[in-house]
């Protein structure tokens, strides 16, 4: 489903994010990026994005090389794949169906079909009831899950979390990552980055981690610091 | 709201100064085309029964100038008809108008054929001294007239064009305040997937309603000061003032299409720097890491 291959990336003024890093994340996996600051994960997200291009090596993302992707393909690309950031961005002056039902407008999507599948995704999130809401007038918790109502309403096949938990408590973390797992469960493959140990603890998925840009471990089932409970 | 309305005034300013040079060039060049239309050639001529002048020697001398093949219509001008023409001149200068009515003396005043030919005229007229005071001709006023007409002419269509660029650089950088101001809603259109025309359109539209908005206000704000213009100076004979409606319309109308195409035009340059940034593929990194 995604495949980096000798990537690397450096910033100008010489900062390495990202050094001859490798990785395969098949269709469905779950898949933590741990480091601490810096190290890298979140530069490997906005690859994958084709937010950033790469210096060196090749990104693969459902099957298509996006690093040789022209310029205008790159909205297609993004519609194949939601995104969570640890600030929501969510648009204030919009309420919680309009943040979501945003994503499938871009998309041009029917009124009638916006509808139905915003009203879908906001009762899965567990927030049909906040429907005319603004972001303010929200919990953190309750945001970041607007947020992701709004990067899976399309149904994407692929998530990328820079983060997600990153302004949340941990109760309420709990609740989002059960949320991202129920999505994962779905099929959708799940590509999250943090530094939360409890939560990689706890979900014991698959982890890769990072250090000044490079891969230095890749568990299948693995916590935070090291060390395979299988 | 605010950057709206600054851009919308810069257009209107730009524009404004623009079509006021389009409308002194159009005056301008009204009146020097009706000057090289009118008289060539004056010949001031000596009174009648006078000096040995016969009585009937300005007819004669009419019907003589009609018949030359050159001159493509003559009119006469007699000794009343120059002073009250000396009157409408200096109306108002009381101490001008005290003379003697007589002194003025009658003329010919000859269009020519072709204004080239203004010196054989000059010449023949001349040589019958018995009836021809003096001979003047307008060649040379017209020949500096028509230098600075077209000197006037390249400043004014210049001024026009670099006032037209500006309107244009001023949109592009309100549309670039705009996207600045909605830097966040325009990164999460791309974020979910937003086609850059998905997100130009909206600026576009924009700038085009800010260019055409400017470009009317600058319409109707030379339209009123043309108007007034040639109200003011309804009385003059020699200067016309009014470019008149067709002209003003078709420009009019050439201006808010202007505006409408600057605006878009503006939106494009406003935009293209953001968007070619904001999706991965700004500048490279040096490679050789």
């Amino acid at each position: 489903m995604i495949r980096l291959e000798n990537v690397t990336k450096v910033y100008e003024g010489g900062s390495v994010a990202a050094y001859d890093v490798t990785l395969d994340i098949t269709k469905g996996e779950f898949v933590f990026l741990v480091g601490p600051s810096g190290s890298g994960k979140s530069t490997l997200i906005r690859l994958m994005l084709r937010e950033e291009p790469v210096t060196r090596g090749k990104v693969w993302v459902a099957g298509k090389d996006i690093t040789t992707l022209p310029r205008w393909k790159i909205p297609y690309l993004r519609r194949s794949v939601g995104v969570v950031f640890q600030d929501y961005k969510l648009l204030p002056n919009k309420t919680v169906g309009e943040n979501v039902a945003f994503a499938l407008e871009v998309l041009g999507r029917p009124p009638s079909v916006i509808k139905d599948q915003v009203e879908q995704v906001l009762d899965l999130v567990g927030l049909a009831d906040k429907f005319g809401r603004y972001p303010r007038q929200l919990s953190g918790g309750e945001q970041q899950r607007v947020s992701v109502a709004r990067s899976f309403v399309n149904r994407p096949p692929i998530m990328l979390c820079d983060e997600p938990t990153g302004n949340l408590d941990p109760k309420t973390s709990v609740g989002l990552m059960k949320l991202l797992d129920r999505i994962n469960r779905t099929g959708t493959t799940v590509v999250m980055a943090t530094h939360d140990h409890a939560i990689v603890d706890a979900m014991k998925r698959r982890v890769v981690a990072l250090e000044h840009g490079k891969v230095t471990r890749d568990d299948e089932t693995g916590r935070y610091e090291g060390g395979s409970d299988n | 709201m605010l950057i709206v309305a600054g851009a919308v005034l810069a257009v209107f300013i730009s524009l404004s100064l623009a079509f006021g040079a389009l409308v002194v060039n159009e005056i301008l060049r009204i009146n020097t085309l009706a000057w090289q239309q009118g008289v060539h050639v004056i010949a001031f001529l000596k009174d009648p029964g006078v000096d040995g002048v016969p009585v009937d020697a300005h007819d004669q001398l009419m019907t003589q100038i009609r018949g030359w093949e050159e001159v493509e219509d003559v009119r006469y001008v007699d000794k009343t008809g120059a002073w009250l023409e000396y009157q409408e001149l200096f109306a108002g200068q009381e101490e001008l108008l005290d003379i003697d009515p007589n002194v003025l003396p009658a003329s010919a005043r000859i269009e020519l054929v072709n204004i080239d030919n203004h010196g054989i005229i000059k010449n023949r007229l001349q040589q019958n001294v018995l009836v021809v005071r003096e001979v003047t001709t307008a060649a040379d006023s017209i020949e500096q007239l028509q230098n600075l007409s077209a000197v006037l002419n390249v400043l004014g269509l210049g001024m026009a064009v670099i006032l037209g660029l500006a309107a244009v650089v001023l949109i592009a950088n309100t549309i670039r305040l705009a996207i600045y101001a909605r830097r966040d809603e325009v990164s999460i259109m791309k974020l979910v997937g937003a086609s850059n025309w998905f997100i130009r359109v909206p600026f576009l539209l924009e700038g085009m309603v800010e260019g055409v908005m400017g470009a009317a206000l600058a319409v109707f704000a030379v339209w009123l000061g043309s108007t007034n213009l040639a109200r003011a100076g309804a009385g003059f004979r020699l200067f016309r003032l009014d470019v008149g409606t067709d002209w003003f319309f078709r420009w009019g109308v050439l201006f808010l299409i202007f505006g409408a195409v600057a605006g878009i035009v503006g939106s494009m340059l406003g935009l293209s720097r953001y968007l070619r940034d904001a999706d991965g593929s700004g500048p490279e990194v040096p490679t050789g890491f």
